[in-house]
């Protein structure tokens, strides 16, 4: 059988967001050859989202196309289905904030979880240089809550007429809040342009305003500082004798599935995810590594992380003007610093401006039906006040049963098992649920009173958010999969940066943090490369 | 030994893939829905707000027409967060809407002798409440989803940015592209506004 062999300095397995910054950061600073394997299509271009944006507004239409694989049905909560150059990244919200101090050092502060083996100063310049790439726009917290080096890239996005009434009825509760930050164009920036409060940050800006991987990949494709190569299946990872390194990888294309296609490469990034990462870990068992790539501790796919979110809507004597920006929030990290001592509770809070029980209807409240002036008038009665979306994500310490497994019942078109994911709170997240969410819901209450308002009704989801974890990160290699820098413990030339390298979810969408893992990684990995 | 016209039609049909089948049905009830649009119009002024004017009534009706002529079926929905499973559009509205305006116009000629384009606004209302009866109407369902024409269009236009802004009497224009700093202030009123 005929084989194709590509040969580079640094192969990244994956091209999402966290790969995209290690290629960024490599291709600026190192003149190394730069392979980036996805399995997924390439995405569709600029010029064609509003077309795209369209359709999704006016139809529910997924605006990105061909962007996943066939026959991927797996059986627990994946995130996402999608899979294409960009990855997730390409319909995320693009909410950025960074985890707080506290996050680091849970074991320490508070007795549960685990100590990430680094603390939030050692991330702070990775968490700066990610802004930077993206093009963040953020207000500067109060420092004690939002602590940061520098400033933010770009001003804030400006709040909403809507979110400074909210903001001010938050204060009437003592509580401090600030403009989301987010990688949405404040201002035009390294050839984007400013957001024009399309309000379909997620799942398709059709601008570009909104900062998205394949920004990175064409401008690094544009200069020829990358080889990319999607529709290619990365399959396994082949170790050299004695398991100390890997020797290439073999993958399988799907545009020729008969040629096998093998990466050779001085060193081997695996920037998949969550879960595609772990995934080929395990698929790739072989002599000298019997559970899998990495895994002598065993815990390749364990300690699936994330957090759970409480939400509500508010009804508030406000006029209220929903759809200025509805996907502009305000934050605060007031509650993530629970006081040593006390419950372990810890989450942060958002509030946007929403249009829930203020919707046009068709029967009025004796259930009779409406037509004509009718709907209208009774519209406009009920949106004489307001309602605010209010939403905390609580902290969930993960447990070693989160987990991904292979499920050899489901098998793709070569006949590799599928993932199988499962989510366990650990047992002191499971003693504190109760309490957290009635805290959470009890918060709700006390703002919506402040406000001479009510809560219409609260909600919590069930399934853990921004999910992340599965190679986390450690010192003791009995105890974790990668080292502090994304360097698997098992083999010198092997590297799992992003997501799955975290060791705890937080209480705040993790992305940001995610890409400031995968820069300190790059920061890394270039020591062994030829300097720019 | 010939066939019958009924068995050579049966071959024929089975012979063209469902989905051309599909197709040309949406096509024709499109063609239907644009050489009648008289009837649709009519059920326009009888069910939207008539602050709308008959001007705007009639591009809200246009808009919904030019809505159900562009659907596709069997077309990806955005994917769902949290699962792994892939959902599509469903089959086309607009050949059920073609029988639920032909189904009103009959109604009309029953009860007036009349068509529906013909009769008072107010009769055709009465006309919609009793083909509605039954149905349930507790939200303004998805435009693909509405059971009824009449609901279709409803749900059509009071999802829309320009319903929004008739409501609040405002220029909020929403999921439109505008200033990002004008966010920061409350929306203009609309030209001729009571109630900003």
């Amino acid at each position: 059988m005929t084989r194709r062999v590509v040969e580079s300095d640094v192969c990244i397995i994956g091209s999402g967001i966290s790969a995209a910054m290690v290629a960024d950061r490599l291709a600026r600073t190192t003149s190394a050859r730069i392979v980036v394997v996805e399995a997924g299509d390439n995405t569709i271009p600029l010029s064609a989202r509003a077309a795209a944006r369209d359709r999704f507004v006016r139809y529910g239409e997924n605006p990105w196309g061909r962007d996943h694989l066939e026959g991927y049905e797996i059986e627990g909560p994946l995130q996402s289905r999608s899979m294409q150059v960009g990855g997730l990244a390409m319909h995320w919200g693009a909410v950025t904030p960074r985890f707080s101090p506290e996050d680091f050092t849970q074991r320490t502060l508070y007795g549960v979880g685990t100590d990430w083996p680094i603390d939030y100063d050692a991330l702070d310049p990775f968490y700066q240089e990610a802004e930077e790439i993206m093009g963040v726009a953020g207000e500067q917290g109060p420092a004690d809550l939002d602590p940061r080096k520098k400033p933010f890239p770009q001003p804030p996005l400006p709040l909403t007429y809507n979110l400074e009434l909210l903001k001010a009825w938050a204060a009437k509760s003592g509580i401090p809040m600030w403009s989301q930050p987010s990688a949405k164009n404040s201002i035009a920036y390294r050839g984007r342009p400013q957001c024009c409060r399309n309000d379909t940050c997620s799942p398709i800006c059709p601008i570009g305003a909104k900062y998205s991987p394949d920004f990175t990949w064409n401008a690094l494709l544009g200069t020829r500082r990358i080889q990319l190569m999607p529709r290619t299946l990365v399959r396994r990872l082949v170790l050299e004798d004695g398991a100390k390194s890997v020797s290439h990888a073999v993958a399988s294309s799907f545009d020729r599935p008969d040629t096998p296609v093998e990466f050779h490469a001085r060193t081997f990034v695996v920037a998949a995810g969550y879960v595609w990462s772990s995934h080929l870990l395990l698929l790739s068992a072989q002599t000298g590594a019997p559970d899998g790539v990495a895994n002598r501790s065993g815990l390749v796919g364990k300690y699936l992380s994330g957090h759970r979110n409480v939400g509500g809507y508010v009804e508030l004597p406000l006029r209220l003007y929903p759809g200025m920006n509805e996907q502009h929030s305000l934050v605060t990290k007031q509650f993530m610093r629970t006081r040593p001592g006390t419950r372990f509770i810890r989450h942060d809070l958002r509030i946007w401006e929403s249009s829930v029980g203020k919707t046009a209807r068709l029967t009025d409240d004796s259930g009779a039906l409406m037509l004509g002036d009718a709907i209208l008038d009774d519209w406009r009665t009920r949106t004489a006040v307001g309602t605010a979306r209010v939403r905390a994500y609580y902290e969930v310490i993960p447990d070693r049963s989160s987990e991904l497994t292979l499920d050899t019942s489901r098998k793709n078109q070569w006949g590799d098992p599928l993932p199988r994911l499962s989510f366990q709170d650990a047992p002191e997240s499971v003693a504190e649920r109760g309490p957290t969410e009635e805290s959470i819901r009890t918060l709700f209450s006390e703002m919506a009173r402040a406000g001479k308002g009510k809560v219409l009704r609260t909600n919590v989801d069930n399934f853990q958010d921004h999910p992340a974890g599965g190679c986390r990160m450690g010192t003791d290699p009995s105890a974790s999969v990668v080292d502090s820098w994304g360097r698997t413990h098992d083999h010198e030339n092997l590297f799992v940066v992003g997501a799955p390298s975290a060791v705890s979810g937080g209480c705040a969408n993790a992305t940001l943090t995610f890409c400031a893992l995968a820069l300190r990684s790059a920061h890394e990995l270039e020591r062994g490369l030829p300097k720019r | 030994m010939g066939i019958s016209r009924r068995r050579f039609l049966a071959s024929l049909a089975a012979a063209v893939p469902l989905s051309v089948v599909v197709r040309r049905a949406h096509a024709a009830a499109v063609r239907h829905l644009e050489s009648d649009p008289a009837t649709l119009d009519a059920l326009g002024e009888a069910v939207l707000p008539s602050q709308l004017g008959r001007a705007g009534i009639t591009r809200a009706v246009s808009v919904f027409r030019d809505w159900g002529k562009n659907y596709h079926e069997n077309a990806e929905l955005l994917h769902g967060y949290g699962t792994s499973r892939l959902r599509t559009t469903g089959p086309t509205s607009v050949t059920r809407w073609t029988s639920q305006l032909d189904a009103l116009d009959a109604a009309a000629q029953s009860k007036h002798a009349r068509p529906f384009k013909s009769i008072k606004v107010a009769d055709r209302a009465d006309l919609v409440r009793e083909a509605l009866k039954g149905e349930r109407l507790d939200r303004l369902p998805n435009v693909a989803e509405a059971n009824h024409v009449a609901i279709a269009l409803l749900a059509h236009f009071y999802e829309s940015s320009s319903a929004a802004d008739l409501c609040y009497q405002s220029r909020i224009g929403r999921q439109t592209c505008r200033p990002l700093a004008q966010q920061a202030r409350k929306p203009l009123p609309l030209a001729g506004a009571t109630k900003p």
